[in-house]
């Protein structure tokens, strides 16, 4: 029954969209009272609705009803219940689910902390919401829905949850990431309502800049998540891959963060207005775009999902209609779009015009370089190629460098007029003398120097300082940095760790394939590493190989647990890698084949700096929900 | 010139859609024709019941066949299971088993419990032959005519509905 009162709400949600979709806007272009409608109060019916509607999904998982097909698919009786809960978005049909429920909690977000002078700007922001939500619950009705029974004779048990997909981070990374793509949906539908009632740019921009920092916010620890799990859990060490599903991700989170940078400007000056505008378009169609690729099956990737050609086509569907509806709506319409004000060189608009120029060219770049596979294949009648790190990494570097020289300036900059550059000799002298002291600190800490490490880690000492700098220089009490600078502050130094943190850790990794039988040893890294032991053991769902390796660097000695896991069920195996995690370093161990009896193969590697990636992303996504915050309270 | 840049970002997109339409029916075509009409691919591999006897093309010889592919873990192959057994024991034709990704003891385990509709299963753990098949996932079957020639392919549960639709019509050549 309860699976069915799931059914029967997502329906009841999808007609309310309909209504929520259609009504306040005829109530403002007829100007009639019949079509009015409390829209605040019907978007907390419908967060209502979907929650429900999700929580019973949920039910079904806890309870093992694998008469439903999604349940039976994607869970099992031995999995334990927390990753039970997680299976609900662990696949394709119970996400788009959550997906729904994210776009609504934004929506209701949105209409109670907005305090707009005109109403009916509101109700079109609402109705346009509706009408997204209205198109994904009819995607999820129509060719996703989690609540299918296999009648009449239900499984006695599971397939089971993806064994990689049975863990901590996991069951968090989808669900930000989602809250993150879906939070794009506000800017778009407040771009277009901008349009349809031409209001004033400096006006909707404020409304905007709260939800695109709150969306690249939740992006931003989304992402590093799924780069943390990668990390551990694909037992390769890497924490970035290029894979089209990652990408996915980065082309709007840069698009969200050019967007956030623009609106300062549309906000403060009421210039670029259609700039940001098609920016919010555009965002939120690379969000829909995103989900296209993976989910169509037309590219393939490490992220499995069940591929369907008739789910890409009715994404692709929604996508047109969206994004083509509200380009047409941007070339025809005349709508008020800010003034033409004259700004010199070096102000801070052009700070900002020149961070969006190379954010939107390398967005560009990345997706043409995610999409290319396709377009060459279709060109050479079939022949197969794959676009992978070396391509991607070519085109970030000079953007990466652009971007970073930028930053450490960009806070200096002021609005419209000329800067003077007399901060520069101290900028230089400054983020010169840090940089001699992290090289130090590396040479103490690794006995070794990379020259191709330098100019990463230059960058990084020249964010950090113009960051620091600026905030020192504007002399504010303690209680004024902490209302008005720390978001920002944050923010950009979360940027220099994660920029030195990819510097140090591409240059100064170490990484060894040995074979090792029981009380092995060798040397790495100046540290003798020895195979202590293996035994067998069982876990709730699997049986696993545990090797003990340990290392000795003369001080201490420290053991590292590496397991080879087969998954009951499925007969899936996956590595659990044994980490170390230290502030300035990882040892990494991974179990590779069983060669002969117990003699085995491990890569070992070790990773410097690796946790500053992690920790630099968790300061950006902390910084730009900070500045959403103080968004908010100001307009209150 | 204004409206030329305002029409351009509508333009690209569309182009874009187009794109990616066309890349999405041909992906469709594909899926169809990859395999339909060319024989079997060669293929080395064990036998689920028997580990020293190593399988072949050669193998399958009384045409024509079904080929299913199946494992433990799909939970559809159970629901079909009982078509291919009523198939088998009403001798309308030959099936191959094509065991994909399995744990060896289940399988077998299965097979007794449930019955055994294949003249043998060929192991595929590393999914080989499934590679060179094109396989998707667990159902699959294909059909193999009297010249070892791959016909039809259908992608999930085969039962009376699907055999009536797509595989009946081959038998009477």
């Amino acid at each position: 029954m309860i699976p069915e009162l799931g059914h029967i709400i997502l329906i009841t949600h999808l007609i309310l969209c309909l209504i929520g979709g259609t009504m306040p806007l005829l109530a403002e272009y007829t100007g009639r009272k019949i079509f009015q409608i409390p829209i605040k109060k019907l978007s907390v019916f419908l967060f209502l609705l979907i929650s429900i509607s999700f929580l019973s999904l949920v039910y079904s998982f806890l309870v093992d009803d694998f008469s439903v097909a999604y349940v039976a698919q994607n869970s099992n009786i031995n999995l334990p219940d927390y990753y039970k809960l997680a299976a609900t978005w662990g696949a394709h049909e119970g996400s788009l689910v959550l997906w729904i429920l994210a776009m609504n909690v934004w929506i209701m977000g949105f209409l109670f902390l907005t305090h707009a002078k005109d109403r009916a700007f509101l109700a079109s922001v609402f109705s346009i919401s509706c009408q997204v939500m209205f198109a994904f619950s009819l995607f999820t009705l129509f060719t996703s829905n989690p609540f299918e029974r296999i009648l009449p004779i239900p499984p006695l048990n599971g397939a089971d949850l993806n064994p990689s997909l049975q863990d901590i981070a996991f069951t968090v990374h989808p669900p930000l990431l989602y809250f993150g793509y879906s939070g794009l949906l506000i800017p778009f539908a407040i771009a277009v309502s901008a349009m349809l009632f031409s209001t004033e740019t400096k006006e909707w921009a404020g409304y905007s800049r709260p939800w695109t920092l709150f969306s690249c916010s939740f992006l931003t620890l989304g992402i590093g998540l799924g780069s943390w799990w990668a990390y551990y859990e694909l037992g390769w060490g890497g924490w970035w891959f290029w894979d089209p599903v990652e990408n996915a991700a980065f082309v709007p989170w840069l698009l969200s963060v050019a967007l956030f940078h623009s609106l300062i400007t549309s906000q403060n000056r009421g210039i670029f207005g259609r700039w940001s505008i098609l920016l919010s378009i555009f965002a939120f169609a690379t969000s829909l775009l995103g989900t296209f690729l993976v989910r169509s099956g037309i590219l393939t990737s490490v992220h499995a999902f069940a591929l369907d050609p008739e789910r890409g086509l009715f994404i692709l569907g929604i996508l047109a209609f969206f994004i083509i509806g509200s380009l047409t709506i941007y070339s025809i319409k005349d709508f008020e779009h800010g003034e033409a004000k004259a700004y010199a060189l070096t102000s801070k608009e052009f700070g900002f015009l020149l961070n969006n120029l190379l954010l939107v060219v390398l967005a560009v770049s990345i997706l043409f370089g995610t999409i290319f596979p396709l377009i060459y294949e279709a060109v050479t009648n079939g022949k197969q190629i794959s676009v992978g790190a070396p391509y991607f990494e070519i085109i970030l570097f000079p953007f990466a460098i652009g971007l970073g020289l930028l930053q450490g300036v960009a806070l200096y900059l002021s609005w419209g007029k000329s800067t003077s550059f007399n901060f520069l000799p101290r900028l230089l002298i400054e983020s010169a003398s840090i940089f001699v002291l992290i090289i130090l600190v590396l040479f103490i800490l690794f006995d070794n120097l990379y020259l191709n490490s330098f100019a990463t880690i230059f960058l990084a000492s020249w964010i950090a300082v113009g960051t620091l700098q600026v905030s020192k220089k504007r002399n504010l009490g303690y209680w004024d940095f902490l209302r008005k600078r720390l978001s920002v502050t944050l923010a950009h130094l979360g940027m220099a760790i994660l920029v030195l943190g990819v510097g140090v850790v591409s240059s100064y990794s170490l990484e060894k394939e040995i074979i090792l039988a029981p009380d092995d040893s060798i040397e790495f890294g100046g540290q003798i590493v020895k195979f202590e032991s293996i035994e067998n053991s069982l876990g709730p769902n699997y049986f696993s190989k545990k090797a003990v390796i340990s290392f000795d660097d003369g001080k201490e000695l420290s053991n590292l647990i590496t397991e080879k896991r087969t998954y009951s069920p499925s007969g899936q195996l996956t590595t659990e890698a044994g980490i170390e995690a230290e502030f300035f370093k990882d040892l990494y161990i991974s179990m590779g084949d069983n060669l002969k009896d117990d003699i085995w193969s491990f890569k070992i590697q070790i990773k410097p700096f690796i946790r500053w990636i992690w920790l630099g992303a968790i300061m950006i996504s902390l910084g730009s929900f900070l500045a959403g915050m103080n968004q908010i309270r100001r307009s209150i | 010139m204004r409206k030329i840049i305002d029409v351009l970002p509508l333009a690209i997109f569309i182009g874009l859609v187009v794109v990616l339409f066309s890349f999405l029916s041909e992906k469709d075509d594909q899926l169809e024709t990859v395999l339909i009409d060319s024989s079997f691919p060669e293929f080395s591999l064990k036998a689920l019941t028997d580990d020293s006897r190593i399988l072949s093309k050669d193998d399958i010889s009384d045409l024509p066949a079904l080929i299913n592919v199946w494992a433990t873990w799909c939970i559809a192959c159970r629901v079909e299971h009982p078509f291919l057994m009523k198939l088998k024991e009403e001798s309308i034709l030959k099936i191959y088993g094509l065991n994909y990704k399995d744990n060896k003891n289940k399988a077998l385990e299965l097979l007794k419990r449930d019955g055994n509709p294949f003249e043998f299963s060929i192991y595929d753990f590393e999914g080989r032959l499934a590679i060179d098949l094109g396989v998707y996932g667990a159902p699959e079957t294909f059909f193999i005519d009297k010249n070892g020639v791959i016909r039809e392919r259908h992608v999930g549960v085969i039962d009376e509905r699907v055999w009536e639709a797509k595989f009946a019509k081959y038998l009477d050549e």
